[in-house]
């Protein structure tokens, strides 16, 4: 085998290394040519020999060979085959061969391998995970049959309340249908929780309960698994008295029967018959329901009622984009169509128009998207920097395996087998990584699926699947011929290497600009994490310390429910067993106060109700939508919120003294420059309630949300002015000065069932629960972005003291020199440091620049600090450089300490 | 004087004869060719082009090794020798030839036993 040349362009290099087999026509050429070398001896024989001219002497050579044409076709078969059969069992010898020797070879430096198959497998590991997530949540479309042309329609109402959007009114389905050239279905719902009554041994539940029209089922594409689906018709009647059983549901209180189709079941005391059962997975999008209803859906009522949500289905080739093109003119006609319910400003006035967006995007969210992302992204960015650590790794072991590899050449070993052999040793170890990902993967999985935020959306469709562990194995491909390449590029094995003494053995500059680019590269990359993560830290301290406006400390909640068929006309019954539960339950030991309230902190929803506002001047009243929320006296006690003037009290409630409470937000907006006290607000006609005190104000559906203007109306209503409704959906509040207030459970249940049997409770949940679950949409990208940091500096710490190590090992003999010249351990501790400190501060340099770049796609997971906080990127900063220090101590002392003389001479 | 060429090969026994001649040592097919020629006193009818497939599936069974050289009058030729297989071929097949002839001889010697 000839020396390669130095000028041989990479792939020449490769194509070499693997020697590419004779090719056919190679083949082919080499019988024509055995061929030829027959016919033309045989024609100088007979023209020598028996004196033939040369035209006979060539006819007398054919004719004796007989078929020329057939026997070179022969000739050539054979040795095709024979040419394939030997390729295929080289390969496979050498495969066996290599396989085993690279094994072997892996078993002998078993900290590479351990340390090479531990980092690549948790980093893939990770990053498998975080796909895992990602592509269930984000990639994977909706389970329904052409989910792409699904849409949900929604209306912002811009001029009325900035962020909130209203659902559509009844009517605008039919409207929409019948005019809209664009939607092929649509269909309307609303989901809520009902009581399922239990009857003999069977307790009252609660369950979720949609009510939808027909359309809805034919836009979801459901088919029923036993009996039928709900039929436009069941959309005429006011109260539903059919019901469709969600699968799950279907099984878990039924245990699959289907002799329950036809059978009538209670729901809030009204029977309803079971009609059919839907098939396994037939869902709302990212909601189990249990009970499908049929709503009233008629075209002939009219009702300004925009509170139902809508999924459209789109005719094919659609847009979505293009359904709201076509949906806007539609929209602004609507006053002029429908003038009963419209008047004619109201498109003017509140800014109304008809939201088309892809039902995924939808569900899925933008804040969830990104989120997922950004996760991804940090997981990658960890995966590289792993990587990279590898990638270090493998150079070094190339240079310390030059000798080897130049032993081997000098014995026959051609390129092919040690391009073979590199390939089986990198293959061998991705392959361990491949199985240590899946198994981190499959830990990691699981332990998101537990503490992710309720709020993550399709969270029940993640698993472990064939996609996800396609991905760890073509991740590990990958990383196997990125590494198998390596040593190829990196070292030719060079006999002269041999000649070399030992401490001749200095790696090439070359590969050390690698070795210290790929060092830098990592810490610019934990820079950018690090930040991040650093960020969203900031932002979960400052969550933390967000004046709540109540104290969630020792605070339990349950939702009671009371059934609809004997409360839901009569509030004042209502009230009086809610009153006697929170008797009850004073009287235990450890509660300090109980009450009840219908909107209780965090709990979400921006619906409002009109009311209208005793104003001074001119007698006159003034409208307003504000939330509210029904409660008794004890609530603000209980829920710890402070009271400006007097709170609600039972005695005067239950005179009907129509005392009422606002929060302070709404005081201040509405009463900017008197007290609230002593004012009038109403529901509809009746009484004025007279506002007695100012609570302090507590945050709507999220805790970075703002205050919300809260009206608090008491629970029972004054027999003079009537409220919207009786509290039959409340929830009780129970404040105790146990550390454990989930242990009062039984006894609430026992008390409860004394007072009135068919009420049923559900979701419980400690205050302190629901405060941390809110958080937790912070707090869960924040702590496994953290992880990710963590991780990542901890790499690049490794990183960084391997390359010092390795420059310092290979300047011993500089170093040694440096010393017997009279050189201070200390200013040779503090030259290899320095080395160090330059090639982190070049890297936390590009790094800083890349996370001013990158964390601003984290600015709506924030709050309360700046993407480009400074003070953050300074303590980043900080912490890497020294973390670089720490790590290249070990080598610097190493290397300070060496005995000069030894170092000289070369030796270890 | 015989007849030339008027014996046609018995098929299987060219590559006995083959073997047999790259026992002498490495040989290219023309060589091989005229080694049967002159060995047989041109009595064996042989189409020369066969020489060549049997050769080549002769190399497929590892019976024996091929490479090009130089003829004495430096044209380049493809020779082959027997491998080790290829000589344990060879006693083997001499060996059932020897035995085969010799009962086919027997028997045409034999009177019918009637």
């Amino acid at each position: 085998m000839s020396a390669p040349d130095e000028r041989d362009r990479p792939w020449q290099r490769l194509r070499r290394a693997f020697r590419l087999p004779p090719s056919r026509d190679r083949l082919a050429a080499e019988v024509d040519d055995e061929l030829r070398f027959h016919i033309e001896e045989r024609i100088e024989e007979f023209m020598r020999v028996d004196g033939l001219a040369r035209a006979d002497a060539e006819r007398k050579a054919r004719a004796l060979f007989g078929d020329l044409d057939g026997y070179r076709r022969d000739t050539r078969d054979i040795d095709f085959a024979m040419n394939d059969r030997r390729q295929r069992m080289d390969t496979r010898e050498a495969l066996v061969r290599e396989t085993r020797l690279a094994a072997r070879a892996l078993r002998r430096s078993p900290a590479f391998t351990l340390v090479t198959v531990l980092t690549l497998g948790l980093g893939l590991g990770a990053a498998t995970a975080i796909f895992t997530l990602l592509d269930a949540v984000v990639l994977r479309p909706l389970p329904y049959r052409d989910a792409e042309r699904l849409v949900a329609l929604s209306s912002p109402v811009p001029r009325l309340k900035g962020q909130t959007r209203w659902g559509l009114a009844r009517h605008e389905m039919f409207y929409f249908l019948d005019n809209s050239r664009t939607l092929e279905a649509l269909g309307v719902y609303q989901v809520s929780n009902v009581s399922v009554m239990g009857s003999g041994a069977e307790r009252t539940e609660r369950v979720r309960w949609v009510q939808a029209s027909a359309s809805l089922m034919t836009v979801l594409g459901f088919v029923p698994h036993r009996g039928r689906l709900i039929l436009p018709d069941d959309n005429h009647s006011q109260i539903p008295s059919v019901v469709v059983l969600g699968h799950g549901y279907w099984q878990r209180r039924y245990g699959g029967d289907p002799g329950i189709v036809g059978t009538s079941i209670s729901i809030e005391g009204f029977p309803l018959t079971v009609v059919g059962i839907l098939p396994e997975g037939a869902d709302l999008p990212d909601d189990k329901v249990d009970l499908w209803a049929p709503a009233h859906v008629d075209s002939t009522t009219v009702m300004n009622n925009h509170t139902w949500s809508a999924i459209g289905r789109l005719r094919p080739g659609v847009s979505a984009e293009a359904a709201a093109r076509d949906l806007a003119p539609l929209t602004e006609r609507l006053p002029e169509v429908y003038p009963q319910v419209y008047r004619p400003d109201f498109v003017r006035n509140t800014g109304f128009s008809t939201d088309v967006v892809p039902l995924h995007d939808a569900v899925v969210g933008s804040l969830v998207t990104r989120s997922l992302w950004t996760l991804f992204g940090a997981v990658a960015v960890v995966l590289l920097i792993a990587a990279a650590n590898v990638g270090n790794l493998f150079l070094v072991r190339i240079d310390a395996r030059r000798r080897e590899m130049a032993v081997r050449t000098a014995l026959g070993a051609d390129r092919a087998h040690m391009a073979v052999h590199y390939f089986a040793e990198a293959f061998l170890l991705a392959a361990g990584a491949a199985v240590i990902a899946v198994g981190v993967a499959g830990a990691m999985v699981q332990l998101m699926i537990a503490t992710a935020p309720g709020e993550l959306p399709r969270l029940t469709e993640v698993r472990l699947d064939g996609v996800s562990m396609a991905f760890a194995v073509v991740g590990a491909l990958l990383a196997g011929i990125v590494f198998s390449i390596v040593p190829l590029w990196g070292a030719r094995p060079d006999i002269a290497t041999l000649r070399q003494a030992a401490r001749g053995q200095t790696s090439s500059r070359r590969r050390m600009t690698v070795r210290r680019f790929l060092v830098g590269s990592q810490m610019a990359l934990a820079v950018v994490l690090l930040a991040a993560a650093g960020l969203l830290l900031q932002t979960f301290r400052n969550l933390r310390t967000v004046r709540l406006g109540y104290d969630p400390q020792g605070v339990l909640t349950v939702a009671v429910a009371l059934p609809e068929i004997t409360y839901g006309r009569d509030a004042l019954r209502a009230s009086a067993v809610l009153e006697q539960l929170a008797d009850r339950l004073r009287l235990h030991a450890g509660v300090t106060a109980v009450g009840f309230g219908d909107r209780l902190p965090l709990s979400g929803g921006d619906w409002c109700t009109g009311v209208t506002l005793e104003t001074a001047s001119a007698g006159g009243a003034v409208g307003t939508c504000p939330p509210t929320s029904l409660v008794s006296p004890g609530y603000f006690e209980a829920m710890g919120i402070k009271v400006e003037g007097r709170a609600l009290d039972w005695a005067g409630m239950s005179a009907g003294d129509g005392a009422m409470v606002v929060s302070r937000a709404f005081a201040r907006h509405h009463w900017p420059d008197e007290s609230a006290i002593g004012k009038g607000i109403r529901f509809t006609r009746g009484a004025y309630y007279r506002v007695v005190g100012i609570a302090d104000d507590v945050t709507g559906s999220s805790v970075d949300g703002s205050p919300m203007e809260l009206v608090y109306f008491p629970m029972r209503p004054m027999a003079a002015s009537p409220l919207w409704g009786a509290p039959v959906q409340t929830t009780l509040v129970v404040r105790t000065t146990s550390d454990n207030p989930l242990a009062l459970l039984p006894a609430i249940g026992a008390a409860l069932a004394e007072i009135e049997p068919q009420a049923a409770l559900s979701n419980t949940a400690t205050m302190e629960t629901i405060v941390a679950r809110s958080l937790s949409r912070h707090s869960f990208t924040m702590l496994l972005l953290l992880i990710a940091a963590v991780v990542a500096v901890g790499l690049s710490a490794v990183g960084i003291y391997g390359v010092m190590a390795f420059m310092a090992g290979q300047r011993r003999g500089e170093i040694g020199i440096r010393m017997a010249l009279g050189a201070q351990a200390s200013a040779i501790k503090a030259m290899v440091v320095r080395e160090s400190m330059l090639l982190c501060a070049a890297g936390v340099a590009v790094g800083l620049v890349g996370a001013f770049l990158t964390t601003r796609a984290l600015t709506a997971l924030l709050y309360g600090v700046q993407a480009t906080d400074l003070p953050t990127y300074a303590t980043v900063a900080g912490v890497l450089m020294a973390v670089s220090g720490a790590a290249s101590y070990l080598p610097a002392r190493r290397a300070a300490n060496a005995d000069p003389a030894a170092a000289l001479r070369g030796d270890s | 004087m015989p007849r030339t060429r008027d014996l046609e090969v018995i098929p299987g026994t060219l590559e006995l004869l083959i073997l047999r001649a790259l026992a002498w040592g490495p040989m290219h097919g023309l060589a091989v060719l005229r080694w049967i020629e002159t060995g047989s006193g041109r009595t064996l009818r042989i189409e020369e082009g066969a020489l060549y497939p049997a050769l080549h599936r002769m190399e497929s069974r590892d019976w024996v090794a091929s490479e090009w050289g130089y003829t004495d009058q430096g044209r380049r030729a493809r020779y082959y020798r027997l491998t080790a297989a290829g000589r344990r071929q060879f006693a083997a097949e001499r060996l059932r030839w020897e035995r085969y002839a010799d009962v086919v001889a027997r028997l045409l010697h034999t009177e019918p036993a009637t």
